[in-house]
């Protein structure tokens, strides 16, 4: 019986604490009479290998001992979707945008991405898992109730989204936000031969008259998208597609606009000509040094729009959100619209 | 090859999920009368329904601790022995999921 015996060892090590001894007191009683009647069979002891065959049979002494233990979890199936949401949902918003920006440096100014460190992000994606965990764990342990389970009603549930749908707030947002911007873009940059900027005497140089010209095209574009939008609040092909080609021409402009040298001469009260020289300069050399930038973030705002235009052209837009609203008003800051 | 094993895999899955709630049943249907873990198995056996210690014992700790068995150490033939039973609880869970899979067996009947 030394291999039963080795056996019941294996399993009692795994068993809980208060019920051990009960446990293999049955379970080896249980063994022993197979045992038994298997010998009355056979008419003899039986050998090591047909103990074997029983005790493997009966499962490895892990698994054994795991069956009497209750169920356990970290987090229940109630709040595990929540979790798996609020882990998501963290993870990309902690993770996404400092990934671009660390492949931007990689790609744009590799001598500086030392300033995001992977490893940080690493180490921060760990501290955020960690905790939302804990979090939902602790809960989870002082039986959190979901009360929004047991309360809710089929009335209180959001209207079913129309993915070609425009919120009206989110349009008159955009018309606030554009028509502010230009006016004021306007009334400071007017094309003329010397350019007032709160006391900076700005000359600009003879491409800033094409620059702001297309710029207000563009912005009016958008613009008349926007209002568009606000009385037929639903996209439409031709609309997303002028959106579209707004946005590829205004980060087209701005990246074109960005080497363009569009200072040729500054004028500070108080600074000396040379020093001016070299302010003017650097304000160049500072806008020609955003170009793939722009050109990385035109990228992404183009597939949104494109993918708007796709899924408009296939019935299944999603419009409407804030998300929207907020690419938009990104958009806007470089086209104007 | 690869989906005749996910077939196998699947089927055993789903075979283990209708056999779970039956042997609950099968169970309390043994133990009208007094018996242990040995010959409570081998009399399920003996009627078709295999089941291994593994899954027994727990489950037999399951039902009592739910309050619907009641057990004894006793000796017999010099061996120290588990006997459970029903408890007055039991017994009227045994009443009612036996009527509960009358139903389903009917139903069952009918849609088979």
């Amino acid at each position: 019986m030394e291999l039963l015996d080795r056996y019941l060892d294996a399993i009692e090590f795994w068993l809980p604490k208060r019920q051990k001894r009960d446990i293999i007191a049955e379970l080896s009683e249980d063994l022993r009479s197979q045992i038994e009647e298997r010998e009355a069979e056979v008419g003899r002891k039986l050998e090591d290998a047909e103990v074997e065959a029983i005790l493997k049979r009966c499962g490895s002494p892990v698994e054994v001992a795991f069956r009497y233990r209750p169920q356990q979890y970290l987090i229940g199936p109630t709040l595990f979707p929540v979790y798996r949401f609020v882990l998501a949902v963290l993870l990309i918003g902690c993770v996404v945008p400092r990934f671009l920006i660390w492949l931007g440096f990689l790609i744009v100014d590799p001598a500086h991405r030392g300033y995001l460190h992977m490893e940080n992000l690493w180490t921060t994606v760990v501290y955020f898992a960690f905790f939302t965990t804990l979090a939902f764990a602790i809960a989870e342990r002082n039986g959190a109730k979901l009360e929004f389970l047991n309360t809710w009603n089929p009335r209180k549930l959001p209207a079913v989204r129309d993915p070609n749908r425009i919120s009206r707030s989110n349009s008159l947002f955009e018309i606030a936000v554009v028509v502010g911007v230009n006016v004021w873009f306007a009334s400071m940059f007017w094309p003329r031969p010397l350019i007032n900027f709160y006391g900076v005497q700005i000359t600009p140089a003879p491409v800033w008259k094409v620059i702001f010209w297309s710029y207000l095209f563009l912005s009016t574009c958008n613009l008349a998208v926007s209002v568009s939008n606000l009385f037929r609040p639903s996209w439409t092909r031709l609309r997303a597609g002028v959106r579209l080609a707004a946005t590829a021409l205004g980060y087209g402009l701005f990246c074109w606009a960005s080497k363009a040298q569009m200072v040729a001469q500054i004028s500070v009260p108080r600074l000396a000509p040379e020093d001016a020289v070299k302010l003017t300069n650097l304000i160049n050399a500072a806008m020609a040094s955003i170009f793939w930038y722009a050109v990385a973030i035109g990228i992404i705002a183009l597939a949104f729009d494109l993918r708007r235009v796709v899924r408009v052209k296939s019935g299944r837009e999603h419009g409407g959100s804030m998300g929207t609203a907020v690419k938009n008003l990104s958009d806007s800051m470089v086209n104007g619209s | 090859m690869a989906q005749s094993s996910g077939n196998h895999d699947l089927f055993e899955n789903l075979r283990l999920e209708l056999r779970r709630g039956c042997l609950s049943l099968a169970v309390l249907s043994q133990l009208r009368t007094e018996r242990y873990g040995y010959t409570l198995r081998k009399a399920l056996a003996d009627q078709g329904l295999e089941i291994d210690e593994g899954t027994l014992y727990p489950l037999l700790r399951r039902l009592e601790s739910q309050g619907l068995l009641t057990s004894v150490w006793r000796e017999e033939e010099k061996r120290n022995k588990r006997f459970y039973r029903l408890s007055p609880e039991g017994k009227q869970m045994l009443k009612q999921l036996g009527a509960e899979w009358q139903r389903i067996n009917s139903s069952l009947k009918e849609i088979l």
